[in-house]
């Protein structure tokens, strides 16, 4: 493509590009197309990864059934590391667009693309709405148990937690399919009459009524704008519910106001490290180095290094509180999630979402460098792997039977280490996520057109004094 | 008389700008011509008339009806099936607000996708008249006019600077 030489001097080189919006949606256009060697090696390896991960769910299935909620914490938990990856990363693309910030560009749509992996989170869903316990307790109650367990939904309205929960869960991925579609909508259109086959007839279905005429504008930035801030307090209000149903409600006794919050910033800092890692990939390999410029890399570190710093703070929050209000349920929670039972899971935790990612942050060249911010996000990603096998794991094994009804959890459980079936559907979840993601390049532009191209319309490189710099546009 | 469209392709957003100026000094109506482009240009870059949309009563209409029924479900549940629970009132604000939350974030979000289908104008059984070249940063200038009218104005976009005038089914170049 006809690209500008990266722009920037000194400690800044090769912080700014500068695309030609001429020839940009053909070039995109182009590499959406193109199956190069090592792509189709990257899906057919997550594809059997997915495979073995459906083999998993089945084997596990006809072992256990979905009676006992138990022997399926392994697969809460890479539910929930698929769905704070994939749930937040649009909130990454809505947020740094609410603030007109010129480095987001070519980040917008690498993050709205999770929306359609967001589909695999629905699907991996509605076993695990199967297998919640029940809000009243079943058998009759007898001392020191409750006739109904503790949870958000206090006497349970009609349908809930389960069909609340599906609903949520569905509505979320709704939502940011729509956003993706019409964020997407111009350059799907603009892609019509150059694609073929699939995507041709996908372009014409998805935004054959697309021409770019200002009240078509108008209506896509009040929609993407509305749409964005109801996701935004859908996306929190289903991290609580999440958190709360499938994790505090399966530790009988344990409540805490500051896990939810861990847990969206926990979201928050994945998707933002997996949308990193993307973007490296594709500046890296893909051929899009002409779009993104070391700014993006360099900018979104700060705010990974400020969300890593959040999440140790909550972290300690939770932790000082439960440590200084020593109720015999604060301190087994203690033991049982972060000393004892899963103290090594936790150490890793601690050092991958905070300790590593905080340490490679910290320096000024490492964060300018694109390589930095991308290899902090492959460890906050892995943190986030341990979080979510501590935290579900944790819960789905904490109380078996009737003991899910008692006042409190009185006895810390050994931990539980997964067996043949369990890294089956770790790694299948893991790869089935890769796997449709890695699918969904090819369906639509990895790189936000429109947004690119009116990033060319406010950006330019201009002379001050001796110096040459960047000179931005702030129409709003 | 079924008016016809007619479009110009102009090279520069100042060129454009100009063809607008042109048709507004021609008498032709605002709401009879449009700036089609490939990225959303700041509002008023080519004096055009303002386009406005109603899509905030969407998800306020769509938030009000979940409010109501998420009050109703809850409350008529709570009453129907009354729990007393640690001497709280039956009827309480806490329990009721998750469902009602939901219920309402649910609707004004399906009442917002409806207005965004309904002010995209979506949709669009025809096709309309469109140049790949916009794609290519070009700018077109869209207007409906009479039949009897085309000549002339296609003579005044060409006079404009467009480089390029599309009918309905051919092309005729500057």
């Amino acid at each position: 493509m006809a690209v500008t030489e990266p722009k920037g001097h000194g400690q800044h080189a090769g912080m700014w590009v500068f695309p030609d919006a001429a020839v940009m949606t053909q070039d995109v256009g182009e590499k959406t197309k193109a199956m190069p060697r090592p792509f189709t090696t990257a899906l057919a390896v997550t594809g059997i990864f997915f495979i073995l991960g459906i083999v998993g769910f089945i084997a596990r299935a006809v072992d256990d059934g979905f009676d006992d909620i138990a022997p399926w914490g392994y697969y809460m938990a890479i539910f929930s590391m698929v769905f704070m990856v994939t749930s937040g990363a649009p909130l990454v693309a809505l947020a740094f667009r609410f603030t007109k910030s010129h480095w987001r560009r070519p980040l917008s749509r690498v993050a709205e693309l999770f929306s359609i992996v967001g589909i695999l989170n629905l699907l991996m869903f509605i076993p695990l709405m199967f297998l919640l316990p029940g809000i009243a307790n079943p058998d009759a109650v007898i001392e020191g148990e409750l006739a109904v367990r503790r949870t958000i939904w206090f006497e349970g309205p009609i349908g809930a937690p389960h069909a609340w929960d599906l609903v949520g869960v569905a509505f979320l991925t709704i939502t940011s399919l729509t956003i993706l579609w019409i964020s997407a909508k111009p350059d799907m259109a603009e892609c019509r009459d150059t694609a073929t086959g699939f995507r041709r007839w996908l372009y014409n279905y998805l935004a054959g009524n697309w021409y770019g005429t200002k009240r078509q504008w108008n209506a896509q930035k009040a929609g993407l704008a509305l749409l964005g801030a109801f996701y935004f307090m859908t996306l929190i209000f289903m991290h609580f519910v999440i958190s709360s149903d499938y994790a505090q409600s399966l530790i009988p006794g344990w409540k805490d106001s500051i896990f939810p919050v861990i847990y969206t910033i926990t979201s928050l800092q994945m998707s933002l490290g997996a949308i990193l890692v993307v973007l490296f990939i594709m500046r890296r390999w893909g051929g899009y180095e002409g779009y993104i410029g070391k700014s993006t890399f360099w900018s979104a570190s700060k705010v990974l290094l400020g969300v890593t710093l959040l999440w140790v703070y909550h972290l300690f929050a939770f932790f000082i509180t439960f440590w200084y209000g020593r109720l015999e349920i604060e301190q087994n929670v203690i033991k049982y999630l972060v000393t004892d039972t899963y103290a090594i899971i936790f150490l890793l935790n601690l050092i991958f979402s905070f300790a590593a990612p905080f340490a490679v942050l910290l320096w000024n060249p490492v964060r300018r460098s694109a390589w930095g911010p991308a290899l902090a996000g492959v460890l906050v990603l892995f943190g986030g792997l341990m979080f979510n096998i501590r935290i579900f794991v944790g819960s789905a094994n904490a109380a078996p039977g009737a003991e899910l009804y008692k006042a409190f959890m009185e006895h810390v459980p050994a931990p539980v280490y997964p067996d043949i079936w369990d890294v089956f559907m770790v790694v299948g979840g893991l790869g089935a996520a890769v796997f449709l993601y890695l699918a969904a390049t090819k369906l639509m532009p990895l790189i936000s057109i429109w947004e690119v191209k009116e990033g060319t319309l406010y950006q330019k490189w201009g002379k001050f004094i001796r110096g040459e710099y960047l000179i931005l546009g702030k129409p709003e | 008389m079924a008016k016809s469209p007619i479009l110009g392709l102009f090279e520069t957003a100042d060129n454009a700008a100009d063809a607008g100026d042109a048709l507004k000094a021609a008498g032709v109506s605002p709401a009879d011509y449009d700036f089609l482009t490939d990225t959303p240009y700041p509002e008023g870059a080519f004096g055009e008339r303002e386009e406005p949309h109603r899509l905030y009563l969407f998800p306020f209409i769509g938030a009000l009806i979940g409010l109501t029924v998420g009050i109703m479900l809850t409350s008529m549940t709570q009453m129907a099936y009354p729990l007393a629970q640690g001497g709280k009132p039956i009827l309480s604000l806490p329990p009721m607000a998750v469902v009602t939350y939901e219920s309402t974030m649910l609707t004004a979000i399906i009442f917002t996708i409806i207005g965004i289908v309904f002010e995209s104008r979506l949709p669009a059984f025809k096709e309309g008249l469109y140049d790949t070249r916009i794609t290519e940063g070009y700018i077109g200038v869209l207007v409906n006019v009479e039949e009897s009218e085309l000549t002339q104005t296609q003579t005044l976009l060409t006079q404009a600077g467009a480089v390029d005038v599309v009918l309905k089914a051919e092309r005729i170049s500057a």
